[in-house]
């Protein structure tokens, strides 16, 4: 009996384990069919050839590439998209009227929908737009003019609810000139519509039919079967949480064809899970390795990394509304006082440390390196304890008993605001507050779930201190609608009430010529004043890191460019994979 | 019985009316909304509040609800907000997921730790009930996240005995092998969870009865020990496992939400925090609607089976015969 027993225990041990390692003996056979396939992935197999691959036997036609992200797309309707997930899938099915080049200018590529770039009128109100003749929809139908006016108008009309609409604002009106030809006649001078001309375009006779108000009920960009696309690719199939799946378009109209046939979108649930699935094999392409990640997979032989920070920056948003204050008694209204915040932050620190590198400082909301970016122009803050404290000093803020500043019997003492969850800003708000207390400043971090914190502090401008950022939409150096007091909340985004009358005017002067050479001189008079009056300390410009696996290849020239919007996917036309 | 049934199942349809209520309360009075998707320089106010207009968010509340207790009579669960996706259609297919995954790691417990409980039961602080209570204080101890993480470390990246992470392999939907591959890690993980626990419940509650007077009668009677666990030990035993395993059943449709994140299952509870982000109020109310009416079906199914299982227990019988 005893020994039974024994028997029975040792029996229910062993099949436990048994159970734990099912896998490893049906492994084998089980996963033979996937030993082919994946056979290039392995990281021996992928070692000698990753390095001396470039371009050396050129771009082949077919096979998948698969690309990750974290969140599933919204809608693909150009009209309607606001999310950045939506964006990425739509720039491969649907082609635009122009194209952005590698330093950020306005072209017309071989697949762009215009055949030139616009001829714009002398008095710069008028932009005439050549298409090509060859170009169709999915379902056949060429691209004519009325697609294009349908386009704009729908995304003007208010009933649309489109984001687009703050796009198109300045136009007067949009016509048909004849089936290739349209005509968009401004209100004023605005030079930074060039960039509204990247844009995709909707299938007037899909939707013509539909009350503006209906669009995003339509089917069209949240339906496969219903979206009647233009671009390289075809949006095949939708599985909501999984993925996209978009094969190439046997039928694109474009001279310069895709060489991949198929880009599956798959979706994981955070940028961790990504990165793994990137070393497995079962992901080719991330567009966002985070930092906390990037010295392990750039360990990795078989993956490339291009760590270069994107069209983004973050910034220390001061308020200037005092009732927000204790007693009314607004904080940072001495530009000396903002001045010396500057001086506190030691900003090439976090660079460093918590960017882990990639990232670059900025001194205006200007991106460094584009045609705009003020450089030399602009004041440059370095780190100095000892010349904040002094310009602390001369704008009255005397030391109290507890070490913390005092002006008027009002203690220099702030929340700063971020949403939870964010690391990066958990760690920068954390040197922050390490940093001005040195100076005799003291700050309390509050971490905010991120929906209630833009509708409850950001959108109408209730906060003392925020840390957040702006991710610029295209390179055109505009920002009115951020720092100019006519945008006040709650309609407007200059939601830390922000008044500066030069600047008010300078940034209306930016867009008021369609002279390149003017502008310049303009955004640099701008990024001075800006950066000497502070209406924010501009902290750096940044990024994440990009990853592709072995498979992926691309001639030099058409690499991806993380500094433009959609640049991680540059050129993506004439990638290819390898097998 | 019958007459039970009925009374219980009239109590669930009230009690899941109210828990409607309260839900859709609580989710509307949280901050934001589906048009907050995120800050973008083109997304002003007013084109939030025009799409808002157009998705019918801008209708009072008591309209809102009326609505949609009126479609889910009819059984229309509605459509997503955002994009205007019909719910029921998503709604199956991750339920589905979801029970391939937490049914798989449920039976493997149930029949890897009741059976051992029991006989560690007999058998205290021998060998097996040590290493038994070793895997019980591990499962309760180790995040899952982080046990996962490891085993997709070690059997997935060093090793490629397994997949990853998803549900199948690219193009092999419908392959139950490589369907099997894909659940060994996943299953793995969480059935060490629920192990660890039922474990602990089958050998103390199984601790308590063999302590009772009528099993050292039975012994004393000179009954073989196998039917004094079995036929007298063991159906009184059941009854706390019964309350537990039916409690936990809610789970098995609920998902769990970090061991679907790690291995990328596109499950419900991954789907929830995500709908729960983007402020679907819709998805939220039809996920809690299958939920509760888990909770309710594991709590009558547990008070069928304790009949079943213990002659004592009489449903329906108001102050039924004491034992």
């Amino acid at each position: 009996m005893a020994k039974k027993r024994n028997w029975w225990s040792i029996l229910l041990i062993v099949s436990l384990i048994g159970i734990l390692f099912t896998g490893c003996s049906t492994n084998n056979t089980a996963n033979t069919p996937n030993a082919t396939a994946e056979s290039t992935e392995a990281p021996t197999a992928s070692e000698a050839p990753a390095s001396a691959e470039p371009a050396a036997d050129g771009p082949v036609d077919g096979g998948t590439i698969v690309f990750s992200t974290f969140s599933d797309i919204v809608n693909l309707n150009p009209l309607l998209i606001g999310d950045t997930s939506s964006g990425d899938v739509a720039q491969f099915v649907f082609a635009s009227l122009y194209d952005l080049d590698r330093s950020g200018n306005v072209v017309a590529e071989p697949w762009s929908l215009a055949a030139d770039l616009p001829e714009i009128s002398e008095d710069g109100l008028t932009y005439t737009v050549k298409l090509k003749n060859n170009i169709k929809w999915t379902d056949g139908e060429a691209i004519t003019a009325d697609d294009v006016v349908y386009t704009i108008q729908t995304a003007i009309n208010p009933e649309t609810g489109s984001p687009l609409i703050s796009q198109y604002d300045k136009v007067q009106t949009v016509e048909k000139v004849d089936d290739q030809t349209v005509k968009f006649t401004l209100k004023q001078v605005y030079a930074p519509f060039l960039y509204s001309l990247y844009q995709a375009i909707v299938p007037e006779h899909v939707l013509k039919d539909v009350a503006p108000a209906e669009i995003a009920k339509s089917g069209f960009g949240t339906d496969p079967a219903k979206t009647v696309t233009s671009g390289p690719w075809k949006w095949t199939e939708w599985k909501q949480g999984e993925g996209q799946t978009l094969d190439a378009d046997p039928n694109y109209w474009g001279e310069v064809k895709p060489h991949i046939a198929q880009i599956v979108y798959k979706i994981y649930a955070d940028q961790n899970t990504e990165v793994q699935a990137l070393l497995k094999g079962d992901v080719d392409f991330v567009s966002a390795i985070p930092v906390t990640q990037v010295e392990a997979v750039k360990a990795n032989d078989s993956i490339s990394v291009i760590d270069k920070p994107g069209p983004l920056y973050e910034y220390l948003g001061f308020n200037f509304d005092p009732k927000n204050f204790e007693g009314n008694f607004g904080l940072f209204e001495g530009q000396k006082t903002r001045q010396a915040i500057a001086h506190a932050l030691n900003r090439q620190g976090m660079v460093d440390n918590i960017l882990k590198g990639v990232g670059a400082l900025m001194n205006a909301p200007f991106l460094p390196d584009t045609w705009a970016d003020p450089g030399e122009a602009a004041v440059n803050y370095d780190y100095n304890v000892e010349t904040a404290k002094k310009l602390l000093a001369e704008d009255g803020w005397v030391a109290g008993t507890d070490n913390i500043l005092a002006k008027d019997g009002h203690r220099f003492s702030f929340e700063l605001q971020y949403n939870a969850g964010n690391s990066r800003r958990e760690q920068v708000a954390a040197v922050i507050q390490q940093n001005l207390k040195e100076v005799g400043i003291e700050v309390t971090p509050k971490a905010i779930d991120f929906a209630a914190w833009i509708e409850n502090n950001v959108n109408p401008g209730k906060y003392q201190a925020i840390l957040l950022s702006w991710s610029l939409n295209n390179p055109d150096p505009d920002a009115e609608s951020i720092y100019s007091s006519k945008y006040f909340p709650p309609a407007g985004q200059n939601t830390g009430w922000y008044k500066n009358e030069k600047l008010d005017q300078l940034w209306i002067d930016g867009y008021s010529t369609v002279n390149q050479e003017e502008r310049k001189a303009v955004y640099k008079e701008l990024g001075k004043e800006i950066s000497t009056d502070l209406p924010y300390i501009f902290m750096y410009q940044y990024g994440t890191a990009i990853g592709t696996g072995p498979r992926v290849q691309w001639a030099e020239e058409d690499a991806p460019e993380p500094s433009l919007g959609y640049g991680q996917f540059f050129h993506a036309i004439k990638w290819w994979v390898t097998d | 019985m019958t007459e039970y049934l009925i009374r219980r199942i009239m109590q669930s349809v009230l009690v899941i009316f109210l828990i409607t209520i309260v839900t859709f309360i609580l989710i509307h009075a949280a901050p934001g909304g589906p048009t907050q998707i995120m800050l973008s320089p083109g997304l002003t106010p007013e084109v939030m509040e025009q799409q808002a207009k157009n998705l019918g968010l801008d209708k009072p509340l008591p309209v809102q609800y009326f609505h949609w207790v009126s479609g889910l009579l009819q059984g229309d669960l509605g459509y997503t907000f955002k994009n205007h996706l019909p719910i029921g259609e998503l709604l199956w297919p991750r339920i589905a997921n979801t029970l391939i995954l937490m049914g798989s790691a449920w039976v493997v417990s149930i029949l890897i730790a009741i059976p051992w409980g029991i006989y560690n039961s007999t058998k205290v602080y021998g060998l097996s009930d040590q290493t038994a209570s070793f895997i019980s204080y591990l499962g309760f101890a180790m995040p899952t996240f982080w046990f996962g993480i490891l085993l997709q470390q070690y059997f997935s990246l060093k090793l490629d005995w397994f997949p990853l992470s998803d549900m199948h392999s690219r193009g092999r939907e419908g392959d139950l092998g490589d369907l099997f591959m894909h659940l060994v890690l996943p299953v793995t993980v969480l059935s060490l969870g629920f192990l660890a626990s039922y474990m602990k419940y089958a050998r103390a509650s199984m601790l308590e009865v063999l302590d009772q007077d009528y099993i050292r009668t039975a012994r004393a009677k000179g009954v073989v020990e196998r039917k004094v666990i079995f036929r007298h030990a063991l159906r009184n035993a059941l009854i706390p496992i019964i309350t537990l395993l039916g409690m936990d059943l809610p789970i098995l449709v609920g998902g769990a939400v970090l061991t679907e994140n790690v291995f990328n299952w596109p499950g419900m509870g991954r789907w929830y925090v995500d709908m729960a982000i983007s402020r679907e109020y819709s998805v939220l109310m039809a996920i809690t609607i299958v939920i509760s009416v888990m909770v309710v079906i594991g709590n009558l199914l547990a008070d069928i089976l304790y009949s079943i299982v213990d002659p004592r227990v009489k449903l329906g019988k108001q102050g039924g015969k004491a034992a």
